[in-house]
């Protein structure tokens, strides 16, 4: 993106603490293991057997319509004949897990991989511990042909990936404010360079852009000038629902709602308004959110229980979130490049507290 | 707790944690999520509204179950246009975005119903793309 290169330093430093860009660079420079390996029975006649696996460490951000090119780079050069190479056709692959769930192409990479994880804790004899499977590779099998279109919802193509990634974004925009104006407001060129970023995985030009409509953490202080006066000529109008003279009004405690999903491991996945404030004014915390939504796994404190038992934990980008993170930081800090909070929830084996 | 319509049937409420043995945990969180995979039989209205030159609708109010899949309500209403396959079809909530088509009814609807309606645009062309 040498278009971009002129300015030197991080933009998502332009309006938030350095912490938050910290946590910011951290999510977004984690990584999966993946094996992945093509079924064996769908492997064309003169392959080179025993190479056909191949290890990926994969961004969390990216998706794996975005993985294909490599892959597809490794099976012509070291495992395919020129024969079978001819008749190679992506757009007829598609991947599942080793336990025969069907990989959707509009999950980042990293979602697929914490719901695995959290899979494996609701099975009896597997692994249950999150901290265990840290770092296994997880096993992926690539089909050849014969996709089941009709369960995979979307053509395995960059362009309809980045569809789907716009529309989530969108959709975000539209949680937190209750319009969409901040995407919309956006350039054609922004919009582009956004996804451009994802498929580089370059930081600097996905939050170029991402800091415009992503909610700031300086509750209280007005952001910065600059961001300060790119939002307000996008947005000639100010979104109805944000309180008028609000100290900040791209601040994460000032959203409509942070966009939140929870994933269960086998289904179902649930999405609803997560306020960043209670009505009593206090930070709406990820243990409220979860006593809320899931009281039998994450039940709510009482004066008769003054230890309630956790039956689960939250999975959010591969850690392990602390009870009290507030939904508003998370979702400025912790959010995935779609701008979505995905909290996985896998079972406990041992009697968990808070 | 909107999420099913009776939580509470198979739950165990006793705090058993002072005893809790690893087996009983385990248990007791496999029958939660046994509790919260069951299919939600609430019904909501979904109201389609043309955009464009998009063909109008005579009925455009239909009560949809809310676990269905979005995905249910783009083939429903593709039917009710008589739409062959492959014809273009593009669909929006609140006139804003296009959903995941693997969200269910449930989540849309608690997220982004206005007037106890869940508004499904439909354009033959991509508008707010």
């Amino acid at each position: 993106m040498s278009a971009y290169a002129t300015q030197r330093h991080s933009p998502a430093s332009f309006s938030s603490p350095a912490s938050t860009t910290l946590f910011r660079r951290l999510t977004w420079e984690g990584t999966v293991p993946l094996e992945i390996r093509v079924d064996s029975k769908e492997l064309p006649a003169n392959s080179n057997r025993g190479l056909e696996v191949y290890f990926i460490q994969a961004a969390r951000v990216t998706y794996l319509p975005l993985l294909i090119p490599e892959i597809k780079r490794f099976l012509l050069d070291v495992v395919f004949d020129e024969d079978a190479a001819r008749l190679l056709k992506e757009e007829d692959w598609w991947f599942e897990s080793e336990e025969g769930n069907l990989l959707k192409w509009h999950w980042p990479v990293g979602l697929i991989y914490d719901n695995h994880t959290t899979l494996l804790s609701s099975q009896s004899g597997a692994s249950s511990s999150a901290k265990s499977a840290a770092a296994v590779p997880l096993r992926l099998i690539l089909h050849l042909a014969s996709p089941p279109t009709d369960k995979l919802l979307l053509s395995p193509s960059a362009e309809s990936c980045k569809q789907a990634f716009m529309g989530q974004l969108k959709e975000a925009d539209f949680i937190r404010w209750g319009n969409t104006k901040r995407m919309t407001g956006l350039r054609k060129q922004e919009q582009d360079g956004i996804w451009e970023g994802i498929k580089e995985h370059n930081f600097d030009d996905y939050w170029r852009v991402a800091s415009k409509v992503t909610p700031t953490t300086t509750p209280g202080r007005p952001s910065s000038p600059p961001v300060q006066s790119a939002t307000s000529t996008l947005h000639a109008r100010p979104p109805s629902a944000d309180p008028q003279g609000a100290p900040d009004r791209d601040g994460a405690y000032v959203v409509r709602s942070v966009p939140v999903r929870l994933y269960l491991p086998e289904g179902p996945v649930i999405q609803d308004l997560a306020p960043p404030l209670l009505e009593d004014g206090s930070p709406n915390t990820l243990s409220d959110f979860l006593s809320l939504h899931l009281p039998l796994l994450f039940p709510a404190p009482s004066s008769s229980t003054q230890a309630p038992r956790n039956l689960a934990y939250a999975l959010i980008q591969g850690v392990l979130a602390p009870p009290e993170a507030e939904l508003a930081w998370l979702g400025a800090c912790m959010s995935g490049a779609d701008g979505w909070v995905n909290i996985c929830i896998g079972l406990l084996r041992e009697p968990g507290g808070r | 707790m909107a999420l099913t319509g009776s939580p509470d049937t198979n739950a165990q409420h006793v705090p058993s944690w002072a005893g809790g043995e690893p087996a009983d945990n385990l248990a007791e969180g496999l029958q939660a999520l046994e509790t919260y995979k069951k299919k939600d039989p609430v019904k909501v209205i979904v109201r389609f509204k043309a955009v464009g030159n998009a063909p109008i609708m005579k009925q455009n109010f239909f009560k949809v179950t809310v676990s269905n899949r979005f995905q249910a309500v783009i083939q429903f209403l593709r039917k009710e246009l008589g739409w062959k396959a492959g014809e273009p079809l593009f669909t929006y909530i609140n006139l804003a975005f296009s959903p995941a088509p693997d969200d269910t009814v449930s989540n849309l609807y608690r997220s982004f119903a206005t007037d106890g309606h869940l508004i499904v645009n439909y354009s033959t062309t991509a508008a707010w793309g």
